[in-house]
């Protein structure tokens, strides 16, 4: 499990912070302690430290630049203060990422899990299989039982939800949430063509009925 | 000044001159004066008033131009009493007593406001600050409700950090320079954030947003574009039709490149479009809707301004409303703080 140190004074803030990333499947550990935050540091060796820059005592810019003398944990400035040249500044004294308040909780997250790849090295896993099908997602096909299908990037990426949610029910604006955090822009209509499309193209591998609506609610694979 | 203009002024002394001149002739020739040594007196006195005038006329002049030369080179107009040179005769000197001590009272006045505006300005941007952690915190708590009440939650909050960024940025507008940098950057990664800013807004409007911006590279200051963009967005939500489709598109135009946010919305009557960048300008539409504040495509316009885009919007009643920002060109770059990164 992966250990997310969150340094922010404001505790409503803090605690929903944990709340989230305890519920995503991260071990948050948040400062209370703002008095020695560097041995907090070093003692948990988080894999990702938030870090705000309105600290009490101390600045979040001048914290980093002494975090990074000791510990190699990658580092996302999460703040308000949304100038470019804070943000130029704690990119330059070695943050990864930068990211102003208020967030959304989706991009927060798209966020942190880019970092952590970016720091593990290692690729998100290539393949999903659920409900006998597989799906590449750098090759953007499906597969089952020796068939087939190409598929389009907006099928893919609503297939894929589907398939790491199998067996839940995935409400259309969740849906709709995730295409837009691949840069894909539909509404609801667009989506129910696409979703039309995708049924189609398991039936060619001989699954017609694969994703079921469940009125009122949403899709269910 | 002109010599007609000086000579007007002082008509009424000269008319009673001459008066005084004929009645002196008058005067001179009843006690028996001979007429060629009266001719001689009266044009010896006339011929010395003239000179007189005439000197007074070259003085007054060059001191004209003198005053109006250091009042054209000087850059804060209201220091003028302050840096004018001294001298001038007793009259004028007096004169520029007072305009020192009037000038005095209203540089300290404008010092006094330029003082209580810049701390406004700096209040409403830690305002601005501190409002954040409080909607960060409202939108990380709102994640423990249920579907339905959480988007539309999350689209109340949207709405609320929209209005706090435009005030942000119209307190930012009084000094741009402060927080500019003009970096080259990617037209679709501004897209992309200008529509994640604005999605909760978007996706709640069912609008489809489509983007043709292959790899479109202008150099600009990237977070005041993503601001205008983002009030186009809005206005694009907004003003939407029964099926809102937003498309966002870019095009070389010569060596500079248009960027064009388009809409099929409800469109804006022609005879309003010369008005919709005016402040506070709300519209029929605005009206008809209610909750517009006539603010996004002012500062819009205004910071297209200073970034040196040029901001054109066109529409068609009915049929929707297309606005397109047009980037210098790469080579020439507005002044400012320019880094490169």
């Amino acid at each position: 499990m992966q250990t997310i140190m969150i340094i922010e004074d404001e505790p409503d803030i803090r605690e929903e912070l944990a709340a989230l990333l305890t519920g995503e499947g991260y071990r948050a550990v948040a400062v209370t302690d703002f008095s020695d935050i560097l041995g907090q540091a070093e003692a948990e060796r988080p894999d990702l430290i938030l870090l705000d820059i309105l600290l009490p005592g101390i600045n979040g810019l001048t914290l980093c630049t002494q975090l990074r003398k000791t510990v190699q944990t990658p580092i996302i400035f999460v703040t308000s203060r949304d100038s470019a040249m804070d943000e130029l500044r704690g990119l330059s004294l070695g943050g990864d990422d930068y990211i102003t308040k208020p967030y959304d909780m989706l991009v927060l997250l798209a966020r942190i899990r880019a970092v952590l790849r970016r720091s593990d090295g290692g690729e998100p896993a290539d393949a999903i299989e659920a409900c006998g099908l597989k799906l590449s997602l750098t090759k953007g096909v499906v597969s089952s039982q020796g068939k087939t299908v190409e598929l389009s990037r907006n099928e893919l990426q609503i297939l894929a939800y589907l398939m790491r949610h199998a067996g839940e029910i995935v409400s259309r604006t969740d849906l709709i949430d995730v295409l837009w955090d691949h840069q894909i822009y539909i509404d609801d209509n667009t989506l129910s063509v696409n979703v039309t499309r995708l049924r189609s193209k398991l039936a060619e591998l001989g699954l017609p009925d694969c994703i079921k609506t469940r009125r009122g609610l949403g899709y269910q694979l | 000044m002109r010599p007609e203009e000086f000579i007007a002024d002082r008509l009424g002394k000269y008319m009673i001159y001459i008066l005084l001149e004929i009645t002196l002739g008058a005067l001179l020739l009843a006690t028996g004066t001979q007429p060629g040594v009266l001719l001689l007196v009266l044009s010896a006195t006339v011929l010395a008033a003239a000179l007189m005038q005439t000197a007074e006329y070259l003085r007054i002049r060059a001191r004209l131009k003198e005053l109006s030369a250091v009042f054209d080179g000087l850059d804060q107009k209201v220091l003028f009493a302050e840096v004018a040179p001294p001298g001038g005769d007793l009259y004028e000197r007096y004169l520029s007593d007072f305009l020192c001590r009037s000038g005095k009272a209203m540089i300290g006045k404008v010092s006094d406001a330029q003082a209580a505006n810049r701390e406004y300005r700096e209040y409403i941007e830690s305002w601005v600050h501190e409002i954040k952690a409080p909607i960060t915190a409202a939108r990380l708590i709102s994640r423990q409700l249920d579907g339905e009440v959480r988007r539309k939650l999350a689209a109340e909050l949207s709405q609320i950090e929209a209005h706090v960024e435009r005030a942000l940025y119209y307190a930012r507008t009084e000094n741009p320079e402060r927080d500019f940098v003009i970096r080259r950057t990617d037209l679709s990664r501004l897209a992309a954030q200008a529509l994640q800013a604005h999605r909760s807004l978007l996706i709640q409007c069912g609008v489809r947003v489509e983007t043709d911006l292959a790899e479109c590279e202008v150099r600009t200051d990237e977070k005041w574009t993503v601001f205008i963009l983002g009030q186009l967005l809005q206005n694009a939500a907004r003003y939407r039709s029964e099926t809102p489709v937003v498309t966002i598109s870019a095009r070389p135009v010569g060596d500079r490149v248009q960027l064009t946010v388009s809409d099929n919305g409800i469109g804006i009557p022609a005879h309003e479009l010369p008005r919709v960048c005016d402040r506070g300008f709300t519209g029929s539409n605005g009206r008809l809707r209610g909750g517009s504040t006539g603010m996004g495509l002012y500062l819009s316009k205004k910071i297209s301004d200073f970034l040196e885009l040029e901001l054109a919007v066109s529409s068609k009643e009915g049929e929707g409303t297309s606005v397109a920002l047009t980037f210098p060109a790469c080579a020439s770059v507005p002044a400012g703080n320019l880094t490169e990164s």
